[in-house]
């Protein structure tokens, strides 16, 4: 369905670009509102403890103090993916971020001040920071909303996973290797460049509340917060101003964002809340530490037969979405490479740690990390080739996955082919390794949903369209910028239906109260859902604007073209201004104004998990080249090669900015980035500890795209922004055994691990 | 953050701003690359800020060639130490030292003399200076100055012996006495950027023309309260051949080195670590 396009695939400037570059761009940091107050939120001391006793008199008397509120003050339900979680903390506090008491102020400072001034008492205990020691008899139960006991048989699991398909037992006796690892993956942050903040306004008058947040999802932020302020959804709105940076970091909805709207209420003014940046690495949501027990086996032949995953995930005191990862990683177990039997079982425990969330990859990269290195050490066993084992499984067009995952379209095979091909593949891996700086290349696949995924009763989009008398239009869309680029490719895709030139679009996207419903950015969603929406309204404009144009140059014809603001057919044409002008003048008087709402092919899954998930699905492997320094231990990436099924390519510049960003992630995950934290608190709160890369750590990324045409998106596109990262950690740790013949099963691969292992390693040479 | 700041531009209106603060709680400024960084996390209710950013007194801004000694005001930034060709040439160390600072941006804010005085075990610039035997030129409120080696100047973390009327004036370093020579630093870190240093080695032999250790500077970073130099070892290089080092000299020289540390585990790095590098790193330069 290849058709040749002007603007579509041809690279194309961000629409905000040189806001953001110019320091103009309004993030939430630089709202005032008239008579704003600033709000401050004591946290607990401990991470585990019971709250004696509370005493906010010293505060309330301090001046410029409007209000003190605790959870004595407040009339609220628990929010979070399970309601587990207090909004402000009474009786025991679980985790290091717990609220107990929220000041408004009429400066920063007095608000910072006063939040010192509250005295609590404490009678502290001792927390449970290991899920294994958190399942055990004997330990303290942590969440007291917790469903574990009724639910799971065990008071700290917060939820449970299960799935299987095909005959195990007949795999496992077709299996002649069989390889079973423990792999434990760390707690990173998104580390995101504008800090956590929000603006609340809340009117007495007509109790409305406006917030100026920067959530990711905000039809299902504005559902959550009425829920936690038991008010009416649509006496909410919710207001996006330019967001510094999401990584699925704002799909939760946090405690600071009802305080601030209840600090609000009380003070009768409006009230913003901003973190400074340690408050961001101690109190933003994180990755899912887990600990995967991964066996898995292949016959003779190096076709895979089985795959047996336990995971145990750290769920922290309350549960996120992040307790929901396992959707996308038994798509990874149960469909990346054709996999005949597969059974998946995770439980998500209640540890003192804090709660993780939603990132990028969404479990992906835990998942294909510990997968990717199985794959290797089973082609070590059948002395097969690394690339020959994959491209033997890799999954093909029209497959239907045991878990009903549906592939109309595939590039697993093409991309794998291809970066073995640039890598230089097969020589890099047989090469010599001697001296200090010893060379390796690894592999690593990934599959992810690339046309939503449907985990919402309802996972569509909404696109109004206004082309107005001087031939302006106006994209109102359910989707939101969060600086993945969708303006831009809404833009575009007008650009290329409807001949408007860039100068004359509008994108609206900020506003519940305007904009129809969207479910959010997530799951690489937005270009497919949101393209797919503005192309079904595009589609209905035409009809109006064919319609008038065919009775102002009185021709029939149903193939109008559009081009440089001018329709024409049958060798005649007319302005298209001209055309909304007459619709909206001539009679019977409308305007060029439509509503449209697209809900995705793709089904709910059952309660065995199995279904066709997404519209559908990308692809991509990566060929990772690494330089260890066996002197220092140090990991220098030299270069990575990334190939994807993109379906089509629709903004290449944007696209390539996709990729280098999801590699950064992928890089720091395997390398570098950790959260240490020791008895519930984080030791390193800062980009000093927490080693987040830099531009001179980057390595260069060869980016190959995959076109595969996917009839569900748009132009046959397929979502494509989670996707660089998953491998990445996966391909760099299989890079490091090669280079260094030691295996690692933690991430990050430190310096001080590498150095270990090349000791150990040389003491077991010089004993044997 | 919230205290009074005096501007000082020349050395007259310095001196003064001490000698009158001499009852009070003040903090001298310069790059503010750590002096920030430290505040935001202690009360500064009451206290003074000296900002002698702004000086224009030239003993104190730059780089300045004596017959013997290279002298650096102490307000000379990392980023004019890189830029300049002298210490390229005569010290290389120093140059790579201090361009492995942190990022372009802070090496143009921080000085040398902030680095020394701030007096982390983990200071690049200090460290190229500890092995160069570098000499510090003291100034009191009263205009006295007073000469003490850069090695015993520091004396423990974030200590010198600086005292309360006191403020680090300029620092020499005595020039080569020939043009042979080996002369590097090797810094341990996860990035390339934005890093303190896990541990560092800096190292200045000074050669005959047979090749032939006349003179050996060489201190190690990040592994001890101060950052020793390392006498031993450069004892143990004075007089052997650079080409001819066998690698059992090579161990030693690192054995005589890892006498020097003495580091302790952090979020950073464990004890075991900071040795086995500084060991392997202390080897590997002479390969």
């Amino acid at each position: 369905m290849k058709k040749n396009l002007k603007i579509i695939g041809k690279s194309h400037k961000k629409l905000d670009g040189k806001e953001r570059v110019s320091g103009k761009a309004v993030y939430g940091h630089d709202i005032e509102l008239p008579n704003m107050l600033h709000g401050a939120i004591l946290r607990t001391k401990y991470p585990c403890a019971n709250l004696i006793s509370i005493d906010t008199s010293r505060a309330e008397a301090l001046g410029g103090v409007e209000c003190v509120i605790t959870a004595k003050d407040i009339e609220v339900s628990n929010i979070s993916f399970k309601r587990d979680h207090p909004v402000l903390k009474n009786g025991t506090v679980n985790c290091n971020r717990d609220e107990i008491a929220a000041v408004a102020a009429v400066t920063k400072e007095i608000a910072n001040k006063a939040i010192r001034l509250i005295d609590v008492k404490y009678e502290v205990k001792e927390g449970v920071y290991d899920p294994i020691e958190a399942l055990k008899e004997d330990a303290p139960r942590i969440n007291e909303f917790g469903k574990g006991e009724e639910k799971f048989g065990n008071k700290n699991i917060a939820e449970t996973f299960h799935y299987d398909h095909g005959d195990m037992e007949e795999q496992k006796a077709k299996s002649h290797v069989i390889v079973k690892k423990t792999y434990e993956l760390p707690r990173v942050t998104h580390a995101c460049m504008a800090t956590s903040n929000i603006t609340a306004e809340y009117s007495e008058f007509d109790g409305r509340l406006t917030l100026w947040s920067s959530t990711q999802v905000p039809f299902l932020y504005q559902r959550d917060i009425a829920h936690a302020l038991k008010m009416d959804p649509s006496k909410i709105r919710i207001i996006q101003p330019i967001i510094g940076g999401g990584f699925g970091s704002k799909l939760d909805m946090h405690p600071f964002e009802p305080i601030c709207a209840l600090l609000s209420m009380k003070s009768k003014k409006p009230v913003q809340i901003l973190f400074s940046r340690e408050e961001e690495f101690v109190l933003s949501p994180t990755r899912q530490p887990m600990i995967i027990t991964l066996t898995t086996g292949a016959d003779e032949k190096g076709k895979f037969t089985f795959r047996e995953v336990d995971i145990i995930k750290d769920n922290g005191a309350y549960t996120s979405w992040g307790a929901t990862t396992p959707f996308v990683m038994m798509q990874t177990f149960s469909s990346l490479y054709q996999i005949p039997a597969c059974s998946f079982d995770s439980k998500a425990v209640y540890t003192n740690n804090p709660f993780a969330g939603s990132f990028r990859g969404y479990g992906n990269p835990q998942a294909t990390f510990a997968l990717e290195t199985n794959i290797d050490l089973m082609a070590e066993e059948l002395g097969m080739s690394k690339a020959e084992i994959r491209l033997k499984n890799a999954n093909f067009k029209g497959e239907v996955t045991g878990q009903g995952l549906h592939f109309k379209t595939c590039g697993a095979i093409p991309a794998l082919e291809k970066v073995l091909e640039k890598s230089n593949y097969d020589q890099r891996a047989t090469e010599r390794k001697e001296g200090r700086y010893l060379r390796g290349v690894g592999l690593g696949s990934m599959l992810h949903v690339g046309g939503g995924a449907k985990i919402y009763r309802s996972d569509g989009c909404g696109t109004t369209l206004k082309l107005d008398d001087y031939g302006y239009l106006t994209i109102i869309t359910g989707s939101n910028e969060i600086g993945q680029g969708s303006e831009t490719v809404l833009a575009m895709i007008a650009m290329e239906e409807l001949g408007i030139d860039e100068d004359k679009i509008k994108v609206i996207n900020t506003d519940t109260d305007v904009k129809p419903w969207d479910v959010g950015v997530h799951a690489s969603r937005t270009s497919f859902v949101a393209g797919n929406s503005l192309l079904g309204a595009i589609k209905l404009i035409k009809e109006k604007l064919s319609k008038k144009a065919s009775e102002l140059l009185e021709i029939e014809s149903d193939s109008w073209t559009y081009d440089n603001g001018v329709m024409l057919a049958n060798e005649q044409e007319i302005k298209i201004d001209k055309v909304a002008r007459e619709i909206h003048f001539g009679s019977p008087h409308e305007l060029c104004s439509v509503t449209y709402f697209y809900e995705p092919p793709s089904s709910f899954q059952d309660k065995e998990f199995k279904g066709d998930v997404s519209g559908n699905y990308a692809f991509a492997s990566q060929a990772i080249e690494v330089e260890v320094d066996t002197v220092t231990g140090n990991i220098a990436v030299l270069g990575v090669h990334v190939s994807q099924d993109v379906g089509r390519v629709l903004n290449p510049v944007g696209l390539q900015g996709q990729m280098e960003g999801g590699v950064a992630t992928g890089v720091g995950y395997a390398l570098t980035e950790e959260m240490i934290y020791e008895e519930g608190i984080l030791k390193n709160p800062s980009f000093h500890g927490y080693k987040i890369l830099t531009t001179t750590d980057m390595p260069p990324v060869h980016f190959y795209p995959i076109e595969t045409y996917d009839e569900a998106g748009p132009y046959g596109s397929k979502g494509a922004g989670e996707a660089p990262l998953i491998p990445t950690a996966a391909a760099i740790a299989n890079a490091v055994s090669d280079a260094i013949g030691v295996r690692f099963n933690s991430l990050p691969i430190t310096p001080e691990k590498i150095l270990r292992a090349l000791s150990e390693k040389k003491e077991k040479e010089l004993v044997s | 953050m919230d205290f009074d700041v005096i501007n000082t531009t020349t050395k007259d209106e310095l001196l003064t701003a001490i000698e009158d603060h001499q009852d009070t709680n003040f903090r001298i400024g310069a790059g503010y690359t750590d002096l920030i960084m430290n505040l935001r996390f202690q009360p500064t209710e009451g206290m003074t800020l000296i900002n002698i950013a702004q000086m224009k007194d030239p003993s104190f801004i730059s780089i300045e060639e004596q017959q013997d000694h290279i002298v650096l005001g102490t307000l000379v930034t990392a980023s004019n130490i890189v830029n300049s060709p002298l210490i390229k040439l005569e010290f290389p160390v120093l140059h790579e030292a201090a361009l492995s600072v942190a990022s372009t941006q802070i090496r143009n804010s921080a000085t040398v003399g902030g680095n020394i005085c701030n007096a982390s075990p983990s200071a690049d610039m200090a460290g190229a200076l500890v092995a160069l035997k570098a000499v510090c030129c003291v100034l009191n409120s009263k205009g006295e100055e007073r000469i003490e080696p850069l090695a015993s100047f520091i004396v423990g973390v974030g200590k010198t012996s600086l005292d309360k009327n006191e403020v680090l004036k300029s620092i020499s370093i005595p020039r080569n006495s020939g043009d042979q020579l080996k002369s590097g630093f090797e810094k341990v870190g996860t990035r390339n950027s934005m890093e303190i240093s896990i541990v560092s080695l800096a190292y200045h032999f000074q050669l005959d023309e047979s090749g032939k250790v006349v003179d050996a500077g060489v201190s190690c970073g990040a592994v001890a309260p101060t950052i020793p130099f390392a006498e031993s070892a450069c004892d143990f290089m004075v007089g052997k051949d650079l080409d001819g080092l066998s690698e059992t000299d090579k161990e030693e020289f690192a054995e005589n080195v890892l006498k020097y540390a003495t580091p302790i585990s952090d979020i950073r790095a464990s004890e075991w670590y900071r040795k086995e590098v500084l060991f392997n790193i202390s080897q590997a330069i002479f390969d």
